[in-house]
């Protein structure tokens, strides 16, 4: 008879300990990442031409001038890709050095805080849409075909066809309304933070504040994939044969689905995890444009606009990051949900 | 027949004495088609300390009648009657209510053991659970000694370590085991087992069912045993009640049951059986038909449609169930209006059971038939991996690891054994027949290391085809029958108006009609399907048919069908089988000659009587005396060698004797003829004309811990 | 007994028919999508949206490049159906245009990366071993690339003078590229449990070629999943086209396409409302067609005995409303 249960992740045969799996998988994706990061690289390099936009500035430089500009921040066009991927790869193996833009400014110092605005925008937008999609999850799943299962999943299934930039857009529309027609800023829709505010917790209200619009339109969107899988799943396992023997045992209907299929039923989602990641970084990306946040996303749109190379490479280096930190992030919830995948 | 007349029914004992009263147990269910009536008036007592089987084929209400006494149905069932546990009735308490005796005045075991227990909770936290419940002042030290206890009762060995195991580190076996400790956990007066060893293998199954027999005997429980298998029951129960379309089609103690029923039914299913401690001397009685969807209300008896011996009084009315009187009486009763009739009848004229086909080949001595598949030396080896980016081998699965046999021109030759012994990989290296696999296959003449153009493998597809085990796999869902049948002729290159023609006399040869040839499978039974997949077979002309496990996916009654049909294809088209099967009593019944095999290699082979009737290999005697047989008198005096352990698995297996560990003529050797077994592998050797087995000290007495015998008929240790 | 004989006809028929069975299957496929509602409405509604920008230029006078100075930023009228930009463009041609882009881009995307897809699964789960890890490896490293960014590299480099290719089809060969991982993944396993089906083994054991198994066996079995992964992968496409040009990475002006509308109105949302929610709402009408379509077409390519159930009782029906 067919296994009642996916074959979760890493259960090779019973025996390699999890963190040993997982530190194998990272070796793999480490070696993907630099994979996806160089042919970044490349494709940045064949495809973007600074001189333009240098060749626009005011006074006109001259086209010496330009190479020479250009060839001082090793982004000499005339270079050849080879080289030039040489060059910047020693740089960054041997100094953790990303290179330079067409303006002269660090990759590295335009990085540094920008990481940890749109971090921690994507890891409070994550926690959220899993908590919220799961919760909705057992609640529908609980109240099948009930009104407001169907209000609840039926929105869910709206969702996918709606795309992210409009759904934020729209809620900052109506954050906008809100706030003219009461007549004060209730919702901050723009920026992460209100220039001139008192060090301290007068600052921190001010951060979380900044936080509530985008954080709440990204969950609005993200939620309804986690509440559909999360119902279907407890559903499909609400007349497992497990529940049935819990039920011989002498649990009613309800403390057997509680504690039986529920948890049983999070295996799968855990695994979805590796999905939720990749999909919250791009909705990141596209709040951060909407939001105007002065993240990772924002920025390194606004730095391809200009045809800088060098962080068009390493925005793609950090998202192949992010995208490998939630395949392993769902190896590593698999684990704690299923006993079948062992932990040492 | 109101309910209060039916409580007046006189039965056996007194209602008032009964842990367990059933009256005119009543349910439909709402499904897509209409209101199914899936239990239609079931009436029964179970005394304390008596075991009850309930026998039906699938579908005939035996499960349903069980959850309803557990309250386990969902809630669109609509139950009517009365279900009365020690007086107090269950029908229409709430579900919380019910939780009070579900678990402790009443328990359950179920079918599947591997997906019976929740994955992510350890054993013992499910144990504990079951004490929880219903004992929530409980100390938990209290209740982790408490399954401990329950664990070593059931079996399992070294408890307290395996407490903190996960159900997927358990055989199935074990996990069916501990489903016993669960439902044992709270002493219940009464235990429903649905189908507990249907999923087991046979040796596994002895010791499941003695482990029941264990459990019922330290908690005093009633016991109902809900199966298909009229084996199964015969040693167990007390008392039989057979099922058919949701209705008792007759009740009565197990000797009047099995030795003198009285409803066309029941007399069929016993004929539908084959026996493996009988040579086979006739057919199989061959139910035709289907059983009725219950959709509808019959307007007559239920199985007429089916009875070699229904007449026009059959069709007026559903028949009651009425006591046998000349019976000795006492609670036989069968719901069958001809009863009187049917005292000394011969089953197999009844049901117009063919005679047994003889083939061609009947009379020409086996070394004179040519050979039509020759196997040597082969192995099929897994190397086991370990690691998932580098991956390092660990070890050698030897799946199988050195067969060597022939099979004559008009003989069925089969392969038993339990599962994981090989038996089907030897199938598979078979069918691929490739140069690169180790040993030699030839069929046909043309041998694996030499034939190896596509010409001469397309003929040697011709000379070989399969049926596979589960019928409805093995038909393509968006294939019509007539697409199914034509496939191979295609293949061959058949101009299309001789396929046509091809294709509606084979369906006629299976027995299905030609003009079903434009439905598609899930509009045929599973026997149909089966005789579709037979004559996808033989649409090329085969001589030699292999044949895996082809009925057991089947109904009894269907199955006796289907295994006649094999029958006769062999004796008309003269053609040569090699099935695989671990139902040893249809082996029995069809095969000319047998090989047992156990972790990878033959261990017994030659003539069926002679293995079946004087089996010298200890492997062998296990397995023929694990195999329960319709014959209640039989079964409770047989005596059984319950082998300890499961199968291990076939990973470096040692250099000696595979079965040493858990052979019952090594536990009782002395030390010093022990190394033997240890350091040697065992040829095999002839013992006699056309037998040959593999065991250095076959005559050696078993050790005494692995025998059970169940003394007379009346004490049963019940 | 005329039920039954009228059954009889009717299955009597059906096998005159049978001559034709590959017809007669996709009849009973289409049959069956007919019988959803709301799957006949989406793909009517599907239908008229193509026709729609395929035609619809040919019911207004204006091009996109006529500026008509009389109506600047001016409300929808009967010389400008949707009414015009703040350029003085008439929206009503701007939106044929656009939706032209989105569903050439839907149906070419969508189409494309699923036939890729299946081909790519299928391989890797006919050849296995070595293939299907090197093949896999190269879908994992590309699921691993955020193809956002590859989309905004790809397509700022193009904007920029330099004969190049149009952006949007720049934009389509980026999400060609991207899209086609998750369904090859997935018909990947689905056919790798196909193949270890006994149908499919009893094939192999009768003889039958490969290509032969492919076509027969693997291929219709997962054509329903594949019709599936196709209308989905269409409604990808769109809602990536939409979202990337919204932001201003995906296909660049002079290109016109129904993100590109919606962006540009996003700006004066409240001064011209009209230019926003047009577009938007013929994006919704795309989108929302897709899924209406999904469950008929689940319902037509399933197999199952249920449908097979449904047909025959209707056919019972009419068989008992004919004698009635």
């Amino acid at each position: 008879m067919p296994d009642a249960f996916p074959r979760a992740v890493g259960v090779q045969d019973g025996r390699t300990p999890v963190i040993k799996y997982l530190l194998k998988r990272a070796a793999t994706y480490v070696v993907m990442i630099f994979l996806t990061t160089s042919a970044g690289y490349f494709l940045a390099v064949s495809t973007m031409s600074p001189s333009l936009i240098e060749q626009e500035k005011i006074p006109r430089p001259t086209p010496e001038q330009v190479a020479r500009s250009l060839a001082s921040k090793n982004l000499d066009p005339a270079m050849n890709p080879w080289d030039r991927y040489v060059q910047w790869l020693t740089g960054v193996v041997t100094r953790w050095d990303w290179g330079l833009g067409p303006d002269g400014g660090s990759v590295n110092s335009a990085f540094g805080d920008r990481v940890w605005v749109s971090t921690r925008l994507f890891l409070a937008a994550i926690i959220l849409t899993l908590v919220i999609g799961v919760a909705l999850g057992v609640f529908t799943a609980a109240r099948q075909y009930k009104a407001s299962d169907r209000v609840i999943t039926s929105y869910s299934y709206l969702t996918y066809i709606v795309p992210a930039p409009i759904a934020y857009f729209l809620v900052q529309l109506a954050a906008i309304n809100i706030n003219d027609a009461s007549g004060q800023t209730i919702f901050y829709v723009t920026g992460i933070s209100t220039p001139g505010m008192d060090p301290g917790w007068p600052t921190f209200v001010d951060l979380v504040a900044h936080y509530v619009v985008p954080t709440f339109a990204i969950t609005l969107v993200g939620w309804g994939a986690y509440q559909i899988a999360q119902r279907q799943y407890l559903l499909d396992n609400v007349n497992a044969d497990f529940v049935r023997t819990a039920r011989a045992k002498g649990l009613t209907r309800n403390q057997a689905i509680r504690k039986h299929a529920l948890r049983v039923s999070f295996i799968p989602v855990a695994q979805t995890i590796a999905f939720a990641v990749p999909a919250i970084f791009v909705g990141g990306f596209f709040a951060e444009s909407i939001f105007a946040w002065p993240g990772i996303g924002f920025w390194s749109i606004d730095a391809i606009g200009k045809q800088d190379v060098n962080a068009a490479t390493a925005t793609l280096a950090y998202g192949s990051v992010i995208f490998a930190v939630g395949a392993v992030l769902a190896d590593l919830a698999t684990a704690l949900v299923d006993p079948r995948v062992k932990v040492s | 027949m109101t309910t209060v007349e039916r409580l007046h029914v006189p039965g056996t004992r007194a209602p008032g004495d009964a842990v367990l009263s059933v009256r005119d147990l009543n349910v439909r269910f709402n499904s897509e088609n209409g209101v199914v009536h899936a239990v239609r008036g079931v009436d029964f007592d179970l005394m304390p300390g008596k075991t009850l089987g309930i026998v039906g084929e699938s579908g005939s209400g035996k499960s349903v009648t069980s959850m309803a006494i557990m309250g386990l149905l969902p809630d669109a069932a609509e139950i009517d009657g009365s279900v009365m546990l020690k007086g107090q009735e269950l029908l229409g308490l709430s579900d919380s209510q019910m939780c009070k005796y579900r678990g402790s005045e009443l328990a359950m075991i179920f079918q599947d053991p591997l997906s019976s227990l929740t994955p992510v909770f350890t054993i013992g936290d499910q144990i504990v659970e079951a004490l929880t419940v219903h004992n929530p002042k409980m100390s938990s030290k209290a209740k982790a000694a408490r399954a401990v206890e329950l664990l070593r009762l059931v079996g399992i060995p070294s408890p307290e370590a395996r407490l903190k195991s996960f159900p997927h580190e358990f055989s199935g076996g074990m996990r069916q085991r501990v489903m016993i400790a669960i439902a044992i956990a709270n002493d219940p007066r009464v235990l429903i087992a649905d189908e507990p060893t249907t999923a087991l293998d046979v040796t596994i199954q002895a010791q499941v069912l003695e482990v029941m027999h264990k459990a019922q005997e330290e908690t005093g429980a009633a016991l109902i045993m809900i199966t298909h298998d009229l084996g199964v029951v015969a040693g167990m129960a007390d008392d039989i009640m057979v099922m058919y379309a949701g209705k008792p089609v007759e009740t009565g103690t197990v000797d009047q049951l099995y030795y003198s029923p009285r409803m066309p039914y029941t007399m069929g299913l016993l004929g539908a059986v084959p026996r493996v401690d009988k040579s086979a001397q006739t057919s199989l009685v061959p139910i035709e038909g289907m059983p009725p969807n219950l959709l509808t209300a019959p307007t007559g008896c239920s199985f007429a449609p089916r009875c070699p011996l229904a007449g026009p009084e059959c069709l007026d009315g559903e028949p009651a169930l009425l006591t046998v009187a000349d019976d000795g009486g006492a609670g036989h009763r069968a719901a069958c209006v001809k009863l009187a009739q049917l005292a000394d009848v011969d089953v197999h004229e009844v049901f117009k059971a063919p005679p047994v086909p003889v083939s061609r080949f009947a009379g020409v001595p086996r070394e004179e038939r040519g050979t039509v598949l020759r196997l040597n030396d082969v192995k099929k080896h897994f190397p086991l991996m370990k690691g998932s980016l580098f991956k390092k081998r660990i070890g050698t699965v030897k799946a199988v690891d050195g067969i060597s046999f022939d099979v004559r021109e008009g003989e069925c030759f089969s392969i038993v054994g339990e599962s994981g012994c090989g038996k089907t990989t030897t199938l598979l290296e078979i069918m691929e027949f490739n140069k690169d696999q180790p040993g030699e296959v030839e069929i046909g003449g043309l041998n694996s290391k030499s034939a190896v153009s596509g010409s001469q493998k397309q003929a040697m597809r011709k000379e070989l085809q399969m049926v596979f085990q589960d019928p409805t796999g093995a038909l393509d869902p968006r294939f019509t029958v007539y697409e199914v049948l034509a496939e191979p002729l295609q293949n061959q290159g058949m101009p299309k108006e001789q396929i046509r023609k091809r294709i509606m006399e084979l369906m006629r040869l299976v027995g299905l009609q030609p003009d079903h040839v434009n439905r598609f499978p899930n509009q045929f039974s599973g026997g149909q399907r089966q005789r579709i997949g037979i004559a996808r077979a033989l649409a090329v002309n085969p001589k030699l048919v292999v044949l895996d496990e082809p009925v057991s996916a089947l109904d009894v009654s269907v199955q006796a069908g289907v295994i006649n049909l094999l029958d006769k294809l062999r004796a008309e088209l003269g053609l040569s089988y090699l099935m695989v099967a671990h139902d040893l009593s249809v082996v029995r019944h069809i095969s000319n000659r047998v090989a047992v095999m156990y972790l990878g290699k033959i261990v017994e082979i030659g003539d069926v009587d002679s293995v079946f009737d004087s089996p010298r290999h200890p492997y062998t005697r296990a397995l023929l005396s694990a195999i329960p047989v319709p014959d209640p008198e039989a079964e409770r005096t047989r005596e059984r060698i319950i082998l300890s352990g499961d199968l291990p698995t076939p990973l470096d297996a040692p250099q000696g004797c595979n079965f040493a560990s858990r052979c019952p003529i090594f536990a009782a050797l002395p030390e010093e003829k022990r190394s033997t077994c240890l350091d040697l592998e065992p040829p095999l050797e002839s013992g006699g004309t056309d037998h040959r087995f593999a065991c250095f000290f076959p005559d050696r007495e078993l050790d005494a811990d692995m025998l059970v015998q169940h003394e007379t008929a009346d004490a049963g240790g019940l | 007994m005329s039920v039954v004989n009228e059954v009889t006809a009717e299955m009597q028929a059906e096998r005159l028919e049978h001559d034709g069975v590959v017809i007669s299957k996709g009849r009973i496929i289409f049959r069956r999508f007919l019988r959803n509602k709301t799957a006949v409405a989406g793909l009517t509604l599907f239908l008229f949206l193509v026709v729609f920008s395929v035609l619809g230029q040919f019911l207004t006078p204006w091009t996109k490049n006529d500026i008509d100075p009389a109506y600047i930023g001016d409300a929808p009228s009967a010389e400008h159906f949707f009414g015009t930009t703040q350029a003085g463009v008439d929206l009503y041609i701007l939106m044929v245009e656009g939706l032209r882009t989105s569903i050439v881009i839907g149906l070419v995307v969508g189409l494309g990366s699923m036939l890729f897809a299946a081909v790519y699964g299928c391989v890797m789960a006919l050849y296995g071993g070595k293939v299907d890890k090197v093949m896999l490896f190269i879908l994992e490293a590309l699921i691993m690339m955020p193809s956002l960014l590859v989309v905004a590299v790809v397509t700022s480099g193009g904007s920029v003078g330099k004969a190049s290719l149009p952006s949007w089809l720049t934009l389509t060969i980026v999400l060609l590229v991207f899209n086609w991982m998750g369904p090859a993944r997935l018909i990947r396993s689905i056919s790798m449990s196909l193949i270890e089906r006994d149908f499919v083994k009893a094939a192999r054991y009768m003889g039958v070629p490969t290509r032969d198994i492919v076509r027969k066996h693997l291929i219709p079995n997962i054509g329903s999943l594949l019709v599936l992964e196709i209308t989905r992968g269409v409604t990808l496409a769109i809602l990536l086209e939409v979202s990337y040009s919204f932001i201003g990475v995906g296909i660049k002006p002079p290109d016109m396409s129904l993100g590109i509308l919606i962006g540009q109105a996003s700006q004066q949302v409240s001064s011209f409302p009209w230019m926003f929610w047009f577009p938007l709402l013929a994006m919704f009408a795309l989108t929302g067609s897709m899924a209406m379509m999904n469950d008929g077409l689940r319902d037509a390519f399933d197999p199952s005995s249920a449908s097979v159930g449904r047909t025959r009782k209707r056919k019972a029906r009419t068989a008992q409303e004919k004698t009635a």
